[in-house]
């Protein structure tokens, strides 16, 4: 007997710990051979044989199944009371997933029931606008609105839990419709509808599905591997089926009544977003007054969930969007948009809030205005840039032509320019010849240069800025000679009378004494012009 | 293209068309809408009328509509620009032998806007025949 019960751990906690996904262990779970799990039933001694396989499964699904805890996690408070009083009773129970009312508790609530009762009231008496004066918080009709949107969120959770249930069930009928019909309540709609029936030509689910759907539905149903449900089991899954469509439409009663009241109490803001998502988002800010002083970057992230990305990019998640994701506007908007559009729908909701919140304008002119804005806005974004207009030529010429002149221009042109020696040696006198380098005519013409007649005895040699610039400009690097001594100097000299003498190169600088043919401490000489 | 420029009806149109303009270039193609050859020029002249527009003006002409140039200006080919500034035929050598006229299709937007540019400043400084920046002797014919 143990060794059995060791296989069966080992298999179910190799099927997990295989990182097998979600779909796979539940699909694997029905397929394994009836012996293997009448073993397993004979092995159980204190629970009858279907309520352990049962057991088993639940506990795989809440293993496996992270949507489902964290959906049951939140319902947890609704329920909380009744564990309570079921103390130690509860942990069997919710082990006993057979039983329908064990996984779907809150129909049999005393707030279902009060808040159902209050909104059918409220509703068969129509609105009734009476309460203008009054401050809106301590308004009893306020009040059941924000019950209403508590409740609203938990049946969405509760009709999670019962589809589950039911999948479970019909699992065996009809292993593909799951895949098939996502929506809870057309699943259930269906399942309620095919129940046992293997022929689905005999069942009209016209109305029900889309009629491509129904095809498809019908063409696989021929093909199916499910087995008829035994009796009992069907008759569960039809009361699932039920209770699901009941609350549904209890669901569908509490928001009617919900957004019959939006229009009442937030005027504004339900012209904006619309009436289902204003009642959501005032629901999850915690009243009217509350959405009102709340910044507008806080009522974007209202309802936002938390998502497990799994290392994937958030640039395309939808990551940071709440309620106003499910708006008009929103959907609407192109998904390169959203965000933008979001942002601006946030602050947009949160002024008309504060209209709302000082009743300011029961109208709703204010938010129609604002909506209309937020319209215009998001179109104005999708225009196309304003097309490039070709940009006519300048006239040719047009402009004066950039000249740089003035000292520097001057200064290079004299810098450049060309000699009075070379000027002469350039022109000719009329019938007298030019001397040359080589004489006789040959080599290099001399021009007028050194003729008599040239009218001028002399030709100075100008000294030419070009040179003086270069020599200034050798000066400030300083190449050896700027009054350094020479390498050759020594301060150590060789006297007959003395012996060694030191002496002091630098002092007779300007001497003259011991100076040879090559000068030991002079520069390059520099005449200076007279 | 010839609808997205404009026409002159009549000879007085036409002399007022080059009276009138005193700062810019008046390029005048004679010619007819329909021709193949009047149409490759005028999809040139549309594409450019709007670049050029500081500098010069274009105008269309249909010669038989408006016959009263034929004869003085020799106007029997499909399509014939002409450049006048201030009242003053404006001359081009462009290597054909006619120094009067572009009488050939130009295709190339900017071949076309340069050889205007050199018209507009030749006539500028007073020149009545002005030399355009490519020579279109054999490019024209083969």
């Amino acid at each position: 007997m143990g060794s059995r019960m060791e296989l069966i751990i080992f298999l179910v906690s190799a099927v997990i710990s295989a990182g097998l996904s979600n779909r796979i262990v539940k699909e694997s779970i029905p397929t394994f051979p009836n012996p293997m799990l009448s073993c397993i039933m004979l092995w159980a001694c204190g629970y009858s044989a279907a309520t352990l396989n049962d057991s088993f499964l639940a506990d795989l699904d809440e293993l496996s199944d992270n949507e489902d805890d964290l959906l049951e996690a939140d319902n947890d408070d609704a329920e909380h009371m009744e564990e309570d009083i079921d103390g130690d009773l509860a942990d069997i129970e919710a082990l006993n997933y057979d039983d329908l009312d064990s996984v779907s508790k809150l129909q049999k609530t005393q707030r279902f029931t009060d808040i159902m009762q209050k909104v059918e009231d409220a509703l068969e008496n129509g609105s009734e606008n009476s309460t203008h004066g009054i401050v809106l918080e301590d308004d009893p009709e306020y009040q059941l609105i924000v019950d209403c949107n508590a409740l609203s969120v938990d049946i969405e959770n509760e009709i999670v839990i019962i589809h589950n249930f039911i999948r479970d069930k019909y699992r065996l009928k009809f292993p593909e419709l799951e895949s098939l019909v996502h929506h809870p309540i057309d699943y259930a709609r269906v399942v309620k509808q095919i129940a046992n029936e293997m022929d689905l030509t005999l069942v009209d689910l016209e109305g029900f599905l889309p009629s491509a759907i129904i095809m498809v539905v019908s063409v696989t149903a021929s093909t199916t591997s499910g087995k008829p449900l035994p009796e009992d089991v069907l008759q569960k899954t039809i009361d699932a089926c039920d209770r699901a469509l009941a609350l549904d439409s209890a669901k569908k009663k509490v928001l009617d009544f919900v957004e019959s009241r939006m229009g009442y109490i937030a005027p504004n803001l339900s012209a904006i977003v619309g009436s289902a998502v204003a009642a959501k988002i005032i629901g999850t800010a915690g009243g009217l007054s509350a959405l009102a002083k709340m910044p507008a970057c806080n009522v974007q992230l209202l309802g936002a969930k938390k998502k497990n990305l799994a290392g994937f990019s958030t640039a395309t998640s939808q990551f940071r969007v709440g309620y106003l994701e499910q708006t008009e506007i929103f959907q609407s908007t192109p998904p390169s948009l959203r965000m933008r559009a979001c942002r601006l729908l946030a602050s947009k909701s949160t002024l008309a809030a504060r209209v709302d919140s000082t009743r300011g304008d029961p109208t709703g002119k204010t938010g129609r205005t604002l909506r209309a804005e937020i319209h215009k806005k998001i179109e104005k974004w999708q225009e196309p840039p304003p097309a490039k207009q070709p940009k006519p030529l300048p006239v040719p010429d047009s402009e004066p032509r950039k000249k740089r002149g003035g000292r520097r221009l001057r200064k290079m042109k004299e810098r450049y320019a060309i000699t009075d020696m070379r000027k002469l040696a350039n022109r000719m006198q009329f019938g007298i010849p030019e001397e040359s380098s080589l004489g006789d005519g040959l080599g290099e013409g001399y021009g007028m240069l050194g003729q008599a007649g040239s009218g001028k005895l002399r030709v100075s040699v100008g000294q030419s800025r070009l040179a003086a610039k270069v020599a200034k400009k050798f000066k400030d690097r300083s190449y050896g000679t700027s009054g350094a001594t020479s390498g050759l100097t020594s301060s150590l000299a060789f006297t007959p009378v003395q012996g060694i003498e030191l002496s002091n190169p630098q002092a007779n600088q300007f001497g003259g004494t011991q100076s040879t043919y090559f000068s030991e401490t002079g520069t390059f000489s520099k005449i200076k012009r007279t | 293209m010839s609808y997205l420029l404009p026409h002159l009806h009549s000879g007085w149109a036409v002399d007022q068309a080059i009276l009138a303009e005193e700062e810019r270039l008046v390029l005048i193609r004679f010619g007819h809408d329909w021709d193949e050859t009047c149409m490759q020029m005028d999809e040139v002249l549309a594409s450019v009328a709007e670049t050029l527009k500081n500098f010069a003006v274009i105008y269309l002409v249909d010669i038989t509509e408006v016959p009263d140039f034929n004869t003085m200006y020799e106007l029997y080919d499909p399509s014939t620009i002409m450049f006048f500034f201030r009242n003053k035929h404006i001359m081009i050598d462009l290597g054909t032998g006619n120094n009067n006229k572009i009488n050939w299709a130009m295709k190339d937007k900017q071949e076309f806007i340069d050889i205007v540019e050199t018209v507009y400043r030749g006539a500028r400084k007073g020149r009545g025949l002005v030399i355009a920046p490519k020579d279109y002797s054999t490019k024209y014919r083969y």
